[in-house]
């Protein structure tokens, strides 16, 4: 079941990322395309290999303040700060991952932990960069010269959200191939049984770190993305609280299949919102729900689908069977 | 360098480590027993910390305060483990730290809700008030009181780890908890207590650190980080590493604050990646 790609699925997460700025805020459909790929990539640590990462914050964070510095400073082609966000995010990831990975459980998730309140530290420290508490302001969002075309500016919320969209489906598909690769697969066997993967003959620390390199190369790009969407990028974003929020997303939406992680995001991002318009004190009722999720839904919003779906198939075969 | 200063420095830095080692010696306990990564342990502190604010404006007594904040979080703390933390024993770690994210998220806001935002302080007992001549230095007197407060609370416990037969349960459920409820032993009712000593715990250090840095609904973000460092530090499986790991830390970010002010939060990351890097089990690791 894991990883299978379903086509249905693929045309229905295409019609949502169509559909989502119809019914929602620009802004809110933005961050909720950023999220998914946040999250879709946290997902490759948390489902895929099993490593209990606490610490995405920290790629993300790091990705957004170095792309955001350069946007805020120079007058670089697009291309560039992105890539350098992504790099960012990639480099943190192999620092952490190789410095984590000798642990397990929960030493492992104490560690990730602790990398990211790090982070969290330089972050609001290094004033003069950063911004420190206030943020990271004056991000711009550099035009898009292409040949033959005349100059595309994401000034408009609809051409930064098509930029988004196109930047979500290729890190989608990037993340769904690297799954189902050879691999994918050996991470996906030294989470099963690590003793015996290494057995075999490969080297899982090796493959870990990889898969902890491109979880953070992806996760270091969004965060580039996401200092352009506020054209600020608040020291919040690296803060240990959100790597809590993206663990929320990925088990809210559901580990079991690479769609969940994305449902997920888009779930998160609509609740807080609308949880913030309720009452100040919304993160009581947020903490609220995380417990209510953990304690009575544990496989996700997508294992709801997946009940109902079978619910379904039965009463098809019934009624079926009684005529 | 002054060498006054240095010394001041390193006093300083014993009496915050007692209390990272009073904090991370709960969390070990948890972490020993139950196998759970507790989120909600700077929270606890925090809840700890509030409760020793109210008990002294209202009763004017620090003694009362510390023991209000020990039982009502212990309680608290039980209560947590038997309607939520008891239901995923089963579950994947990631449910279990998701579980306690969400109640240290609730107990922060319901400080919030019942304290207010801002920060408050409270100062010592008149009898701790003051500073001791060294001759070299001056020591304050609380800063004595916070080790020597700590260094009992550690000892007590201590004592009926090793010393007595509840200790002796505690010890067998951490080695094996099948075989010690097979031999008849309520595990159940083990796993809440140690929940609530560990909470405990968290809430004698929370309220034994507010005259030196006051209350804060954030307190217990930073603290549930500096509590990881130190068990992570203190060593795989070890129940008292934690104890060491702390006052290392406490003087390491004392010592720091001298030299590099500005990065002393950042040191104690720096120096944990390094030990682990030299020693990756920790420093009493058995492994």
């Amino acid at each position: 079941m894991k990883g299978s790609f379903n086509r249905n699925a693929a045309l229905l997460l295409t019609a949502g990322v169509i559909v989502l700025p119809m019914v929602l805020p620009w802004n809110m459909a933005t961050e909720i395309l950023i999220y998914a790929i946040v999250a879709v990539a946290a997902n490759l640590l948390l489902g895929y290999s099993g490593l209990l990462s606490f610490g995405q914050a920290s790629f993300f964070g790091f990705g957004g303040y170095s792309a955001g510095y350069l946007l805020a400073h120079y007058h670089l082609p697009l291309i560039l700060p992105l890539l350098v966000g992504a790099l960012a995010g990639g480099f943190v990831a192999a620092v952490v991952g190789a410095l984590c990975i000798r642990r397990t459980g929960i030493y492992f998730i104490m560690l990730t932990f602790a990398f990211n309140q790090m982070f969290y530290y330089l972050a609001y420290q290094l004033r003069t960069v950063t911004g420190g508490e206030d943020g990271m302001t004056g991000i711009t969002r550099p035009a898009i010269h292409l040949p033959l075309l005349p100059e595309i500016s994401l000034n408009s919320d609809l051409n930064f959200y098509i930029l988004i969209a196109v930047i979500f489906a290729v890190c989608f598909a990037i993340m769904f191939r690297v799954v189902e690769s050879p691999f994918g697969k050996i991470v996906i066997a030294a989470r099963d049984n690590a003793r015996r993967a290494a057995s075999i003959g490969y080297n899982v620390q090796r493959a870990q770190i990889l898969m902890f390199v491109i979880s953070g190369t992806i996760t270091g790009l969004a965060g580039a993305i996401y200092s352009m969407l506020y054209w600020i990028m608040p020291i919040d974003s690296i803060h240990w609280l959100n790597s809590g929020n993206i663990v929320f997303m990925v088990l809210i939406g559901g580990t079991s299949s690479p769609f969940g992680p994305v449902l997920g995001a888009a779930i998160f991002i609509w609740l807080q919102d609308l949880l913030s318009i309720f009452w100040a004190r919304s993160l009581l009722l947020f903490g609220a729900v995380v417990v209510a999720v953990v304690l009575f839904l544990q496989g996700g919003v997508i294992e709801l689908f997946r009940r109902a779906a079978t619910y379904l198939q039965r009463r098809r075969a019934l009624v079926a069977e009684a005529r | 360098m002054n060498s006054s200063l240095i010394l001041a420095q390193l006093l300083n830095g014993i009496a915050i480590g007692m209390l990272y080692a009073l904090l991370a010696f709960g969390l070990s306990i948890i972490k020993g027993l139950l196998n759970i990564p507790n989120f909600a342990h700077g929270a606890l502190f925090a809840c700890g910390a509030y409760i020793l604010y109210s008990v002294v404006q209202g009763t004017g007594s620090f003694w009362l305060g510390i023991l209000a904040a020990a039982l009502a979080v212990g309680l608290l703390g039980m209560f947590i483990e038997r309607v939520a933390v008891r239901r995923v024993y089963g579950s994947a770690y990631l449910f279990q730290l998701l579980l306690l994210f969400g109640v240290a998220l609730m107990l922060q806001e319901v400080i919030i809700i019942i304290w207010g935002g801002v920060g408050k302080s409270v100062s010592p007992p008149a009898y701790l008030v003051g500073a001791f001549n060294l001759g070299v230095t001056i020591y304050p007197k609380y800063l004595l009181f916070t080790t020597l407060a700590s260094a009992v609370i550690i000892s007590g416990i201590w004592l009926i780890i090793e010393k007595t037969r509840y200790g002796a349960i505690i010890r067998a459920g951490i080695e094996k908890k099948e075989m010690v409820s097979a031999l008849g032993i309520n595990v159940d009712l083990l796993f809440t207590c140690a929940f609530g000593l560990g909470a405990g715990l968290a809430a004698m250090a929370g309220a034994l650190a507010v005259p030196l840095v006051g209350v804060t609904p954030s307190m217990g973000l930073d603290m549930l980080a500096i509590s990881f460092v130190v068990v992570v530090l203190g060593g795989l499986g070890s129940l008292y590493g934690a104890i060491l790991a702390g006052l290392i830390i406490g003087v390491i970010q004392s010592l720091a604050a001298l030299w590099f002010p500005a990065a002393s939060t950042v040191v104690i990351y720096v120096v944990m990646a390094l030990i682990l890097a030299v020693r990756p089990q920790g420093l009493l690791g058995e492994r």
